[in-house]
This record gives structure tokens, C-alpha cells and sequence, in this order.
């Protein structure tokens, strides 16, 4: 029975997005209920009928479907966005291209609600390939400029990606000699040639993953995605390359103190640079796609300490995947929010009651007491003392900062979505967008009360309500951050310096690279220049075309090759035949 | 004589007899040339079953029959062969229909139909011969009755085209001759057998042998269209697309990788080759190719042409795969004959219906044509898509082996040649496929009612994509290519 939920969780989404564009009474019939394609995983998720798991050996390299620990927690995260963001699409978007978006979010839909379900490298590879390709699908949907452009820097590093990946999973797999999830950490960690292999598992994942200085196409993507799309792109498929990393990182098996404290490293400056260049940002969307960053920062400090401290991994693990849930729920809350806070509300009520629903997710982010915000930093905080020094007093320091700048941030973004809920255009506010939105916002609500109870593998301790010194160090950075905003938004007001709101276009490190690339000459149009010019043309191009022309000419003098020429007559390609059918058949009766 | 003498000649003979018969037709006898064309493309089909069945349960096919001297034509059947017969029966059977839908306007039908059952004719004996001499008189036979397909519209760019071609194929031809003369005189006869039988000679005469090897791996270099040698293939693209389809996909260029999987495994022997240091130099030539090709492709607008480069880069996926040591690799490089060739004809099946529909020839001539024409770039995208060697597209499977072939043979610089040829790939595969999907038309295609093209044609690109995609999601059930091929790698490699 839960086999056969596993396997309609992974198949229908796939299966429905071809019928999308048919015009029969059926298919209507299907596209109406298409938005909803991710609600049989998240019935497998939360199902309370065990692990199921199934093999196809004859698909592709032999397929292994799977729902372990690490798997359900991220498929309740995946399938819970899905579908939210489906019956939010379903009311949110035009008709016009609707067909369309609804395809391409179901096909990357598939793609992502595979990837916790998968149980091999196969498998995984071709889930994160079709999510990552039929994702494209929804960043340029809306196909203006901004959108292509967008569309095309996502691609370009996608691309790379897929190849560090590819380059990454064959080594892994062939370092274990089985192409299972379960087996590969291990099969890595005993390979000479580990180093190699994580480093393209980690490039190959640190682009879904918004890793810097690999996150330059997010905060252009993100937010030109239709709004359901930047909630699932932000919330739940970014969680896919830290996924990967959970599934084939040598975890628990090796110790890569190296590797751990880059990591560590990157996710601190991933932490405050994310911030840093959010805070300038005009656009809520853009905003939040830059704490997405941020964020993710944060939750690779958890994997490099699982990298340095092997024997610690489970609940290195079980910090990274409660982070991982909490920020999900609570981004994808928040990026939907956008979309309602733009509709037409009735009045200052359902405005409070949006600005309310909005600041939840926003505190939890921040990681104000009582909500999973605070397990998270929680239980992250936690694992520092598992570093060399001097990270564990670094971090004791760094992490309070970050709630800091976490909560800048989150205050900037509800200063600049309220500045648009006041305005009363766009989409009158249906049903179907603000609902699942409600319920997203509930759930991240409520995390803080469940995860202990529902998910005591995940948390050390039972963390229910902090004492005194807990509680305040958890506000205190929420107080500061906000008085820092205060105080910084004053200072604007008075003297209005430059250097309080530089000018960042998103996408940050991106232009100046993109112009050093301009700079540089193509590399295909040079050798399609050299082999044109006579330089590799010895072989191919020039000189071959000098060959025949001769050859051409002394056709008027060789009656051989004008014989040659003839062949392309009628007569001459009776004659030829003639004359092969004459010394084949010759040759049979001879020889038989 | 037993039935098994007579089914490897009778396989030749059907599209022998149907070239024969089609040759005096005239112009109009449309339906009758076109019952020949798929009679003869269906009884081959089946003659092919039956002689797959037959190899399979153990039957022995060869037919001996003396030519000049001590000389003698094998046509023989081993598992190698039987992924040849296999990939032409099927795609020749879609070729015909497709050219049918392609040519039935233009003149000269005849003639190329006529031509193009020879060019089937010389592929079947390629692909069943037995020994060297065979080999050589059948290669060279595509050589001649690929010409009149190559230059069939007769424009001045056709002739000059086919003129490129007969330069380097015979060149590559004589080139050929020389080394099995060579190899001759050494030895006698040279007996198609798994191992070779050079190995005494090998350690007498090693110079010798190497100095063979190069003459003859470079005539067959040609067709193969290994860098250098590839200089022919992009201009032979003004061939009428279902022969472009062909030559990539089947007939020329496969005829090339395949006379070089038969050099390695059945005139030197796996082992021998090693031993005499061929490998790794024939390797580092597809390494080469590989990223040449792409390279170019990259600046190619003309779709055809792309094609063209993609082929020459993705052909010597084959050459690579068999220079590797160990069975993995000689998996990965002997199902890329099966999916190239399903992958490939999918694309130029598309070129053609691009350009005979809406008159498209340019890659930037294609924006928004994925709305006009929605099945058609269904079937290029997942062929695309394959070329990249996305999963569960064929392309992945062949990819997926060479990478763990290579590494099991401890070549581990394959595995990042791999990465980046499957990015160059993309580059230059998936800014078509967006723009054919996610950008406005510019020109004003005629809307349409019913289907988007004629049926002729859609049916085989669609054909041919579900089996791309079928190769790779069913790779593990039997009949797969992989399943195919695992038969010639036992041959090869032992069990």
C-alpha cells in the first residue's frame, strides 16, 4: 500500500504535465486538479506507515526508490511547498500561459520531489537534472528581459553544474562499486581519490545550493520566477543541492577538517554577505532571495562540521535537516506572502491580519523565541564547540551577529512589502491564494511546538520553552536588529550619505564578471576562425576547398574525372550499377 | 545448403533486389516504387529478427564464397555485427519511410531510391563481413553509391560537396587498401576472429604492425571522421536531409567506427593493440575529436552543420569507448553505435522537417518554432537532450559506462573530458531548444490546421525519439541496446 504511495508520489506529477495542454473534457478535468500533484507525496510523507522503498533494476541503471529518515523529513519540507504552491499558482496566475507554467512546475515538481526519494546516484542525478532543466521553464516564463536574462545565467551555471556532477557521481560510484545512497559515503570515504570527489560534489551542488560565489544567478532568478515558483525555487529546490551533499559527502565516514572549515567559512561569509547586499535591494522578492542566501550560509556551517567531526554526524545531520525544514516552511511562507500582500485586500483588517502572517515567518527567520527559528540556531550553535579552534569563540560570536543582520534584513523586507500592501492595485485576493498561504504561515507557527514530539531524532534535547538567559539571548538580537534598522534609517533621513544605501544591482559579483567575460574573445569563434583561416584548414577547411578546386579544374582536361563528374548523370549511374550487379551475382555463382 | 548459409546473403540480396527493381521505375510509379521502398525495408526488418533470433539461440549464420584467389567473401553474423544489422534494419525502415515523405516532389526518385537501397546493400555487408577483403570491397561500395545521394539535388554546392567527399574517401579508401594489402602479405587472409590472430606477429614484426595500424585505422578514420580527418562531413551536409540522417546516423560514418571496433577487437585483439601502445594514441585522437567537434559546433548557425560538428564529436564517443581497456568501456563505446545513431537521425529527421515545412536552415531562424511545431521539437529536444546525456535519454547510458569503463581501465582524465563535452553539448543544444520553446516567433508561419507536417515525415522523428528514450529508461530489460551490446562485450571480454 505504501509502495504503491511511493510510486504515484514520484510518477503523477510526471504523468500529468504532458495531458496539461490537451483540450478534451478529461484533460481539463486533469488540469484542474493538477495544481494539486504533490499532495500524494506529502500523504507519503507524513503517512505513519514506515519506510517503503522499491527497485526497478531494469530502469536506466537500475532503479532504487527510497524513503529513509533524511528522506521523509525533506519530502514533508518539498511536498508541503508543492502543493501549497500549486493551489497557489492555480488562483495566482493569468490564464494567459497558464498551460504552460503549469507544465513546466509539475515537470519540476517531479524532478524535486524525487530527489529525497531517490536511492541512487542514478536516480538522484536524473531528478536534480529534470528539476534543474524544467525549472528553467518557470524563471523565464514571464519572457521579458529581465526574465531571459535570468533564465540564461541560471542555465550557464546549471550547466556546469550538471558536469561537476556528473564528473563527481561517476568517481563516487565507482570508488563504491554500487550507485546506492546508502552505500556511496562510505565507498567516498575510502577512495584516494576523496578530495577530488568532494570537490565536485561540492561545486556540483553548491549552484542549486546558492553556495557564494556560486549564487549569482539566485537573486536574478528567484524573484522574476512567477511568485508560486520563487516560493518553491527559494524554499524547497534550493534544498536539493543540500541534499546532495547530505547523500554523498563522506559524512560520518571520513574526517575532512579542510574541507569542514572552507565550508564553515564560506557559509559564515555566505551568512553576512547575503545580508549585506540584501539590505540594499529595492525589491522584496529580491530581498528575500538574498537571506535565501544568507540562510543557506548558516546551514553550511552545520555541513562542515559534519565534514570535520565524523563521530558527531547524526546530530550534525539532524541540525542541518531541522534548519533545513524550518526554513523551507518559513521562506516559502514568506515569498508567497509577496504575492498576497500585492493583491487588493477589503480593508485594514485583512491588511493587519496580512502584515501579521507575514511577520511570523519573518520573526522565525530571525529566530525570535518560540518558534523553530530559535531550535534551529539552537541546535546549530550546538555543534560549534566540534571545530578546531578558534571557530567554536568565533562562532560564539558570529552567530549572535548574524541574528542580528538576519533581522535587518527581515525588517527591511516587511518595510518594503508593506509599502506595497498599501497600494490598492492588482488581483482582487482569492481563496486559493491566500489559504495555502495561511497554512503555510501555520505550520511554520506551529514547528516550534511539533518538531520536538514529531521529530525527536532531529533535536537533542526537548527545548520547549527557553529559560531566562536562553530567552534573552534570543531576543536581544531581534532588538538590536531592529534598532539598528531604526537608527540606520534616521541616519538616512538626516544626512543621507552614499555609503548607507550603495547601489547593488542583484546578481552582486555578477557584472563585473560577466564584463571581464565579455572582454575575452570567444573561444569557439577563434578556433571556428583558425579553421577557416588556414591554420587547422590544412586539414579541413582552406586548403581541402583549394584541393578541389583544382581538382574541379583539371576535370576539363582528365577524362577520368570527368567520367567522375558523369556519375552524377542518370546513364552513368545506370552503368555503375549495371556493372556491380554484374560482379556481385558473378561472384555468387562462382563462389556457390 | 543449410538455411543458415543462405539468410546473410539473402539479407544483402533484399535490398539488392529492391534497388534493382526500383532503378528502371519511372518517375510517376509513385506507389509502386513506394510499396518496393517499404516492402523491401520491411522484409529486411524481419530477416533481421529472424537472424537475431537465430544468433541468439545459438544458430551459426555464415556463408563463405571464394573471390580472387586464395580469397575468399565471408558474410558472417557474431554479436558484433548483430548491433549493426540491428540499428540499420530499424532506422533504414524510418529512413524510408521519412525520404519518402521527403523527396516524393523532386525529381530523380528513382535514381535515389534506387542508390539508397545499394547504400543499405554495402552497410548489411559491412556489417556482416568476415574478414578483411570483404570488409574492404563493401566499404568501398558505400563509398560509390553514397556519391549520387550526396550530390542528388545536383546544385553546383551538392557537386562540390560530393566532390569533398569522394576526395577523402577514396584517399581514406586507398589508404585502407594499402594497409590490408600490407597486412596481407604478412599473414594471408585476415580472418574477422575475437583476440585476432596477430599476436606471434606482434612480437616479431611490432614496428610493422603499428605502421598497419595506423594506415588502416586512418583510412577508416575518415569515414569516421576522427580530427583531422573530419573535413568532409560538415560539407557533405548538402546532401537532401534523410540521406544527412544516414551518413551520421548509419551508414558512412558508422561504417568508419565500426571497421575501427573490428580492427581493435578482431584483426589486432584487444590485448595486442594494448600491447603495442595503439590504444592510447587512438584514444587521445577521440579525446581530441570529441572536444574539436564540439568546439565548432559551438559557432555553427547553419542546423545542419551544428549537426554535422555534433557528430563528428559524439562518433568518436565509439572510439574512445573501444580503446579503453575493460568491458565497462567497450559497453559504453559499443551502445554509443546503437544511440548515436537513434539520437542523431532524430535531429537530422527534424532538420528536415524545419526545412522542408517552414523553410528554416538557421539556427537563429528558429525562435518560437517549438509553438508551430510542438512535436517535432518534442523529438529534438529529447534527442538534444540525449547528445547532452541527460537521463534517462540513451546518451546518458552510453556516457554513464565510458565514465565508469575509464575509470575501471584507470583512465581517469576520461571522466572530466566527459563532464565537458556533455557542457559543450548543452551549449550549444539547449540555447536552441529554449529558443524554439520560450521565445516569440519573428517570421509569420502560416497557421496550420491537423497535423503539423506531413506524417511521413513526423512519424520517424517521433519514432526514433520514443526509441532514444526507450533505449535509455528500459536499458536494463532485454532487446536494449545495452542488452544487445552485453552480448559482444561477453564475445570480447569473456563472461
Amino acid at each position: 500500500m505504501n509502495t504503491l504511495l511511493l510510486l504515484t508520489a514520484i510518477i503523477l506529477p510526471a504523468v500529468v504535465a504532458p495531458l496539461v495542454f490537451g483540450a478534451s473534457r478529461p484533460a481539463l478535468a486533469v488540469r484542474a486538479l493538477a495544481p494539486w500533484a504533490a499532495s500524494p507525496a506529502l500523504l507519503l510523507a507524513l503517512s505513519p506507515l514506515g519506510f517503503p522503498s522499491i527497485e526497478l533494476p531494469w530502469v536506466v541503471a537500475g532503479v532504487h526508490f527510497e524513503l529513509d529518515l533524511i528522506g521523509r523529513v525533506f519530502l514533508i519540507v518539498t511536498a508541503a511547498l508543492w502543493t501549497a504552491a500549486g493551489v497557489y499558482a492555480s488562483g495566482y496566475m493569468d490564464r494567459e500561459g497558464w498551460r504552460r507554467f503549469l507544465f513546466f512546475f509539475l515537470l519540476t515538481m517531479a524532478g524535486n520531489l524525487g530527489l529525497p526519494i531517490a536511492g541512487d546516484a542514478v536516480s538522484f542525478y536524473f531528478f536534480f537534472a529534470l528539476m534543474t532543466f524544467a525549472g528553467y521553464g518557470l524563471i523565464v516564463h514571464a519572457g521579458d528581459q529581465a526574465a531571459r536574462r535570468a533564465g540564461r545565467v541560471y542555465l550557464v551555471l546549471a550547466v556546469i553544474g550538471e558536469a561537476f556532477l556528473l564528473a563527481g557521481l561517476v568517481l563516487a560510484v565507482d570508488a563504491t562499486g554500487s550507485i546506492l545512497v546508502g552505500a556511496i559515503p562510505a565507498g567516498v570515504a575510502r577512495s584516494p581519490d576523496v578530495g577530488a570527489i568532494t570537490a565536485c560534489l561540492m561545486v556540483g551542488f553548491a549552484i542549486k545550493a546558492g553556495a557564494v560565489p556560486l549564487h549569482v544567478w539566485l537573486p536574478l532568478a528567484h524573484p522574476v520566477a512567477p511568485t508560486p515558483a520563487s516560493a518553491v525555487l527559494s524554499g524547497s529546490m534550493i534544498k536539493g543541492g543540500l541534499l546532495g551533499w547530505l547523500r554523498f559527502f563522506p559524512l560520518g565516514e571520513a574526517t575532512l577538517p579542510e574541507w569542514g572549515v572552507f565550508v564553515v567559512a564560506m557559509g559564515i561569509v555566505a551568512a553576512f554577505f547575503g545580508v549585506v547586499v540584501g539590505l540594499v535591494q529595492t525589491d522584496a522578492k529580491t530581498v528575500l532571495a538574498y537571506s535565501s542566501i544568507s540562510q543557506m550560509g548558516l546551514i553550511n556551517i552545520g555541513v562542515g562540521i559534519a565534514l570535520t567531526a565524523p563521530d558527531s554526524v547524526v546530530p550534525a545531520i539532524g541540525a542541518i535537516m531541522l534548519y533545513a525544514t524550518h526554513h523551507g516552511l518559513a521562506k516559502g511562507a514568506l515569498f508567497l506572502g509577496v504575492g498576497v500582500a500585492e493583491a487588493r485586500t477589503r480593508g485594514p483588517t485583512s491588511r493587519r491580519l496580512i502584515l501579521f502572517g507575514l511577520g511570523l515567518p519573518a520573526l522565525a527567520i530571525a529566530g525570535a523565541p518560540l518558534t523553530s527559528g530559535a531550535i534551529a540556531k539552537q541546535e546549530l550553535k550546538q555543534l560549534t564547540p566540534l571545530l578546531p579552534d578558534p571557530w567554536p569563540h568565533l562562532l560564539d560570536w558570529l552567530l549572535p551577529l548574524s541574528a542580528i543582520a538576519t533581522t535587518l534584513l527581515m525588517v527591511r523586507f516587511l518595510v518594503l512589502t508593506q509599502r506595497r500592501l498599501t497600494t490598492d492595485a492588482g488581483h482582487r485576493l482569492v481563496p486559493l491564494v491566500w489559504i495555502p498561504w495561511a497554512a503555510l504561515v501555520t505550520a511554520v507557527a506551529v514547528l516550534f511546538w511539533i518538531l520536538p514530539y514529531r521529530m525527536p531524532v532531529l533535536t537533542s534535547g526537548t527545548p520547549h520553552l527557553p529559560g531566562p538567559d536562553a530567552l534573552a539571548a534570543e531576543v536581544l538580537p531581534i532588538l538590536a536588529g531592529v534598532a539598528a534598522f531604526v537608527a540606520v534609517v534616521r541616519l538616512r533621513r538626516r544626512w543621507a550619505p552614499a555609503w548607507i544605501a550603495p547601489h547593488i544591482v542583484p546578481g552582486d559579483i555578477l557584472a563585473p564578471v560577466e564584463r571581464a567575460l565579455a572582454r575575452l574573445p570567444r573561444p569557439d569563434l577563434v578556433v571556428e576562425r583558425l579553421a577557416s583561416g588556414g591554420i587547422t584548414g590544412g586539414m579541413s577547411g582552406q586548403i581541402a576547398r583549394r584541393w578541389y578546386r583544382i581538382y574541379s579544374e583539371s576535370a576539363r582536361y582528365d577524362p577520368l574525372i570527368r567520367l567522375e563528374l558523369r556519375l552524377t548523370r542518370w546513364a552513368a549511374g545506370i552503368g555503375l550499377l549495371l556493372l556491380v550487379t554484374a560482379s556481385l551475382l558473378f561472384l555468387l555463382a562462382w563462389g556457390s | 545448403m543449410e538455411w543458415t548459409f543462405w539468410m546473410a546473403p539473402g539479407l544483402l540480396a533484399v535490398s539488392f533486389v529492391t534497388a534493382l527493381l526500383i532503378f528502371p521505375l519511372d518517375e510517376e510509379q509513385v506507389r509502386l516504387r513506394t510499396a518496393l521502398n517499404l516492402g523491401g525495408a520491411t522484409l529486411k526488418l524481419i530477416l533481421v529478427g529472424v537472424m537475431a533470433w537465430g544468433i541468439l539461440t545459438g544458430h551459426e549464420f555464415e556463408a563463405r564464397l571464394s573471390f580472387v584467389g586464395e580469397l575468399e567473401l565471408v558474410l558472417r553474423l557474431d554479436y558484433l555485427s548483430l548491433l549493426f544489422i540491428v540499428l540499420s534494419a530499424i532506422l533504414w525502415f524510418l529512413t524510408t519511410v521519412y525520404a519518402v515523405g521527403y523527396l516524393e516532389q523532386s525529381p530523380h526518385r528513382s535514381r535515389f531510391f534506387g542508390f539508397f537501397s545499394l547504400c543499405v546493400t554495402a552497410t548489411m555487408g559491412i556489417a556482416l563481413a568476415g574478414n578483411l577483403v570483404t570488409f574492404f570491397v563493401f566499404y568501398e561500395l558505400l563509398t560509390v553509391v553514397t556519391y549520387p545521394l550526396v550530390v542528388h539535388r545536383g546544385t553546383g554546392e551538392a557537386l562540390e560537396g560530393g566532390r569533398v567527399y569522394l576526395l577523402y574517401t577514396l584517399t581514406g579508401g586507398t589508404v585502407l587498401l594499402l594497409g590490408i594489402a600490407w597486412l596481407h602479405s604478412l599473414t594471408g587472409p585476415v580472418e574477422f576472429v575475437t583476440g585476432g590472430q596477430l599476436a606471434d606477429l606482434a612480437v616479431e614484426r611490432p614496428a610493422t604492425l603499428r605502421l598497419i595500424f595506423l594506415l588502416i585505422v586512418g583510412g577508416l578514420g575518415v569515414k569516421a571522421a576522427i580530427f583531422p580527418l573530419h573535413g568532409w562531413l560538415p560539407i557533405a551536409m548538402v546532401a537532401p536531409a534523410p540521406v544527412s540522417a544516414l551518413l551520421h546516423a548509419v551508414a558512412v560514418v558508422k561504417a568508419g567506427a565500426f571497421g575501427i571496433v573490428r580492427v581493435i577487437f578482431d584483426v589486432y585483439g584487444i590485448e595486442v593493440a594494448d600491447g603495442l601502445g595503439l590504444l592510447a594514441p587512438l584514444s587521445l585522437a577521440a579525446a581530441v575529436t570529441i572536444l574539436y567537434g564540439s568546439v565548432r559546433a559551438l559557432a555553427q548557425d547553419d542546423l545542419k552543420r551544428l549537426l554535422a560538428f555534433s557528430t563528428v564529436s559524439q562518433i568518436s564517443y565509439v572510439a574512445l569507448g573501444v580503446s579503453l581497456l575493460g568491458p565497462v568501456a567497450t559497453a559504453g563505446g559499443l551502445v554509443h553505435l546503437l544511440h548515436q545513431g537513434m539520437m542523431k537521425v532524430t535531429l537530422f529527421f527534424c532538420a528536415g522537417i524545419l526545412s522542408e515545412t517552414l523553410g528554416i536552415h538557421r539556427v537563429s531562424e528558429m525562435r518560437g518554432v517549438g509553438r508551430r511545431m510542438p512535436l517535432t521539437m518534442a523529438a529534438f529536444t529529447v534527442a538534444g537532450f540525449g547528445m547532452i546525456g541527460v537521463p534517462p535519454v540513451a546518451g546518458f547510458i552510453s556516457k554513464w559506462y565510458l565514465g565508469l569503463g575509464a575509470l575501471e581501465a584507470g583512465q581517469e582524465w576520461v571522466v572530466p573530458l566527459l563532464a565537458l563535452s556533455g557542457a559543450l553539448n548543452a551549449t550549444y543544444f539547449l540555447p536552441i531548444i529554449g529558443a524554439a520553446w520560450f521565445r516569440s516567433p519573428e517570421a509569420d508561419w502560416a497557421e496550420f490546421d491537423g497535423p503539423e507536417t506531413d506524417w511521413m515525415l513526423l512519424f520517424p522523428a517521433l519514432a526514433t525519439a520514443l526509441l532514444s528514450l526507450a533505449a535509455g529508461v528500459m536499458a536494463g530489460l532485454p532487446f536494449s541496446p545495452l542488452w544487445l551490446t552485453s552480448f559482444a562485450v561477453t564475445e570480447i571480454h569473456g563472461p
